[in-house]
């Protein structure tokens, strides 16, 4: 069976035979995006309710609107305040500005922080596999077990210097499981594929491999989870306030507004105190994730509308 | 003296099971496995999926753990390569089988093609890419092609942007794990023709590992054949294609399709000739429990896998 | 299966003593110990450290904790500072309750999701479908304590169709079927407004599995082989959607243990959550500290059921 040397110049004639197109990239987001109306409609609501809640807040004074007023318990909203006055004479709407800014901070730092030791985590654990997958799944284990909501609590409660830092490391600590668990079995599969044994063959380092190497793979995987855990570490937020074990009531926040509704003269008469607070809750949380959905489908290779 | 030289190789893979997932035994992927290669030449290493050929190759550059047995490589002992010094892992590198995962999907070519060179040399920016361009250039791909991204070219292509990797070390020895396997034939040709090309260009030692004995013919001066983990005949390429002695390379021999239409009724009797052979003399060839037996020499450098006389 | 059961139970062990020793070591971190609801300020500060001393409070902490792991091995656990009764009693006044409530809303729940599940996936793409989709939807994003407060406020305020708090109507004779009606009636509303989130995650994995399954090839030789829509549903694919839910069975008390807390709160249901509350606020930290290894050892329960039950419902999963 004799071949023939075939001139190498033909070569680039098979050029387009077998290409393939990379399934996600910047273009592709943006158009499942664009074609989700959905989406597209909770994006640019998202980003005037940032933009809105960031600049006002700038010109509102935390001091002044958390100060107790007894004189104006419970008023109806008037010109003075747009949303009336809560159960210490405190201006509803400035809290409520300002409580939306400080629910979106906490929650993206929340999100941030568990991504990046969710990450770590979850490559170092897939990547190497053995030995140690073994010992740091079992950890994960462990922190899968504690009921989440009960241990939040109680460590609110118990921590001496309680301030925001200690609030978003505690939400933190026992948050990050989901998203490792994600890394690490996408790092499995990855870790498999030809391009991380040549790049060991390569001489590449077992760390630059995990961070340079394999970690690009995982960004769609990232960027997706860490949108959609923004959402629901909003929500964790606010039902933390609403109990009373999240922000000091000093600091303002849409779950301590939504909890005046404990009273039920105000769940029932005041509806002005709570029902804005639950509604932007609610529009937050859906808005978040319905930009999430759109990422998570433009990252699928079953895409719905793209 | 031998460029490579391995000794009784073998790789044992555990298989974890029972209750406190002990061991419960092992997969014996590669169970003593010796040959060696010269410098310059191209060695074959021939045999079915799950004969142990693949972990072979990787054995030796490192990628999978030695259970025994020993690689010397232009006389220095090297059984883990991860360990071994960085001058001796430079020397050796590896093409790889699928064209698909063995380059990363979100890097450029130029980074794909200049990390072993980040990894052990320290060149400027400009060095960098004169010398990764230098590579495209060699590897016959258009100049553009370093700032484009994996799944922007086929098949054959991607093959050769692996070889542009592997080869910009300029590496002595290289083991080229089923190349051209995931290609089309037309492709085929290109891509072997190509790498005995900058084999006399670089003064290249080759493991070309393969099931396709048709391109094994083409490419290899020497040829070991393995089944299950064993050796079961190794030899010139003219010892094996002329003068097969294990029914096991008989058969695979015979297999190799014949361009030619006027022979197809000899080939095909000649086929169903082994075949009986095969089925017949199989416990003369193979032990109680279906593995090869001991190499025996035949010729000067022919061996078979027979039974010893006694 | 026996064998995988076991093996589940012994991983099982070191993660139950570690939970019981996180929440001993949180015990002792929180300011105040057993004596200090129960003495007298005002008696001489070397009396207490004496009684201290007596009760072995000032022992080294392993002392202390086997002291406390022998006690929870007995159902000894502690003594309640606030209500001054042991906190086995408390509980299991409570325990009652919050069992009722979740299973009310677990059968609430099912009846609910499975006939939304199997029209959505059966039905997909019709009008139906989209309606159930947008509702899995913004349920899934819905707050619970959002939600309830407002089926509290619609329906229990507005319409004043609902009670709106406590599990029973005070006066009524225990045993009577007027009590169990009561007890329905004060339940049916948190119960509601619980099982309509827990339904969402549900509704949506039956329409995922049956849209799967459909599309099956052993689903079209079933047609073929002239067999009735109606047929082909229950004998084919509902076998194969509906017994993983059973496996999650598990893993909904974890969503329920979180939920009843929130609903407990807002519908002043007096069951565990409320007490796990109530006694934080109060620093009473003997039942607080029972109440988290209690719900630590229901979650890992839980788990351990979810994974038998999968194992013997999925025959790919039954392990050697």
């Amino acid at each position: 069976m004799e071949t023939s040397k075939i001139e190498l110049s033909n070569v680039e004639g098979d050029k387009n035979l077998n290409a393939t197109k990379s399934p996600s990239g910047w273009k592709i987001i943006g158009r499942e995006i664009v074609r989700d109306k959905l989406a597209l409609f909770s994006l640019i609501l998202l980003t005037v309710i940032i933009i809105l809640v960031y600049g006002v807040s700038l010109f509102l004074n935390q001091e002044e609107i958390v100060t107790v007023d007894l004189f104006s318990i419970h008023e109806k909203p008037s010109e003075t305040h747009i949303l009336g006055t809560d159960y210490g004479g405190r201006d509803v709407f400035g809290q409520l500005i300002i409580g939306t800014r400080n629910s979106l901070s906490i929650g993206i730092l929340v999100t941030v922080m568990t991504g990046v030791i969710g990450i770590i985590f979850g490559l170092v654990a897939g990547y190497f596999g053995g030995t140690i997958d073994n010992i740091l799944m079992r950890i994960l284990d462990f922190f899968m077990v504690l009921p989440f909501l009960m241990i939040v609590i109680v460590f609110v409660a118990i921590v001496p210097k309680y301030s925001i830092l200690s609030f978003s490391l505690i939400m933190t600590a026992f948050l990050w499981m989901g998203i490792a668990r994600l890394i690490r079995s996408k790092a499995l599969q990855e870790k498999e594929l030809d391009y991380v044994q040549a790049s060991k063959t390569l001489g590449t380092s077992n760390l630059k491999i995990m961070f340079t190497q394999v970690l690009p793979n995982l960004s769609s995987l990232i960027i997706v989870t860490m949108t959609l855990n923004l959402a629901a570490n909003i929500g964790l937020e606010s039902g933390l306030s609403f109990l009373g074990f999240g922000f000091p009531e000093s600091t303002p926040s849409l779950g301590t507004l939504v909890s005046y509704a404990r009273n039920p003269q105000t769940l029932e008469f005041r509806w002005w105190v709570w029902v804005p607070a639950s509604v932007l809750i609610l529009v937050l949380m859906l808005s978040i994730n319905n930009v999430g959905q759109a990422l998570k489908r433009a990252t699928d290779a079953r895409q719905r509308r793209g | 003296m031998s460029f490579l030289e391995v000794n009784d190789l073998k790789v044992h893979f555990p298989i974890r099971g029972g209750f406190f997932g002990g061991t419960q035994g092992y997969v014996k992927a590669v169970d003593g496995v010796s040959f060696s290669i010269e410098k310059g030449k191209t060695y074959g290493l021939v045999g079915e999926s799950g004969s142990g050929k693949t972990t072979t190759g990787r054995a030796i550059i490192g990628l999978n753990k030695i259970t025994s047995g020993k690689v010397l490589f232009d006389g220095q002992e090297i059984n883990d390569l991860h360990r071994a010094s960085k001058d001796i892992r430079r020397d050796i590198q590896m093409i790889f089988q699928d064209p698909y995962s063995s380059l990363n999907p979100k890097k450029r070519v130029s980074d794909i093609i200049a990390e072993p060179l980040r990894n052990y040399e320290k060149l400027t920016k400009g060095e960098e890419q004169k010398r990764v361009q230098e590579l495209i250039e060699l590897v016959g791909l258009s100049p553009e092609s370093s700032v484009k991204y994996p799944h922007e070219f086929s098949g054959g292509q991607r093959q050769r942007i692996g070889i542009a990797r592997a080869i910009a070390l300029k590496p002595k020895l290289i083991i080229a794990d089923e190349p051209v396997s995931a290609l089309d034939v037309s492709v085929q040709a290109q891509v072997l023709n190509f790498m005995q090309d900058i084999q006399k260009e670089l003064g290249l030692t080759y493991l070309f590992i393969s099931h396709d004995l048709g391109v094994i013919k083409h490419m290899c001066d020497e040829i070991g054949i393995m089944y299950k983990g064993r050796y079961v005949e190794s030899g010139t390429k003219e010892d094996i294609f002329n003068n097969p002695q294990h029914i096991y390379t008989k058969r695979l021999v015979a297999a190799i399709p014949d361009i030619n239409p006027r022979n197809r009724s000899q080939h095909l009797q000649f086929r169903q000739e082994v075949k009986k052979e095969y089925e017949q003399s199989f416990n003369k060839y193979f032990d109680s429990e279906g593995l090869a037996y001991q190499l025996q020499p035949v010729s000067n450098t022919h061996l078979v896998a027979l039974p010893e006389k006694g | 299966m026996w064998k995988f059961t076991l093996r589940r139970i012994v991983t099982m062990i070191p993660q139950v003593l570690l939970l019981s020793i996180i929440v001993f070591v949180l015990a002792k971190m929180m300011p105040g110990d057993a004596l200090t609801g129960m003495v007298d300020p005002n008696v001489d500060p070397n009396t207490i450290a004496e009684k201290r001393e007596a009760l072995g409070l000032n022992d080294p902490w392993y002392e202390q904790y086997t002291r406390w792991l022998g006690g929870v091995f007995q159902g000894d656990l502690g003594q309640s500072i606030h209500f001054k009764m042991p906190v086995s009693e408390l509980v299991w006044q409570r325990i009652v309750n919050s069992f009722w409530l979740s299973a009310f809303t677990l059968v609430l729940t099912y009846l609910i999701a499975i006939p939304l599940g199997i029209t959505s996936g059966r039905y997909n793409d019709s009008w139906a479908d989209r309606l159930i989709t947008g509702y899995t939807y913004v349920g899934f994003a819905m707050p619970i304590f959002i939600f309830a407060l407002v089926m509290l406020w619609v329906f229990g305020f507005y319409l004043d169709l609902f009670p709106t708090g406590g599990s029973i109507q005070p006066g009524i004779e225990p045993g009577t079927f007027e009590y169990i009606m009561s007890k329905i009636y004060h339940m049916l509303l948190p119960a509601l407004s619980m099982a309509l989130i827990t339904t969402v995650s549900t509704v949506q994995y039956l329409r995922s599995e049956i849209v799967d399954t459909k599309q099956k090839d052993f689903i079209l030789t079933a047609r073929a082989k002239g067999a009735s829509e109606t047929r082909v549903y229950n004998r084919h694919i509902l076998r194969n959607s509906l017994l993983p839910i059973a496996a999650f069975l598990g893993y909904e008390i974890t969503g329920l243990i979180g939920g009843s807390i929130f609903i407990e709160n807002i519908f002043s249901y007096p069951g565990m959550g409320q007490l796990f509350l109530s006694s934080i606020s109060l620093r009473d930290y003997s039942v607080v500290t029972s109440l988290v290894l209690l719900f630590g050892m229901l979650t890992i329960i839980g788990g351990l059921l979810s994974d038998i039950i999968l194992s013997l419902v999925d025959p790919r999963i039954r392990i050697k």
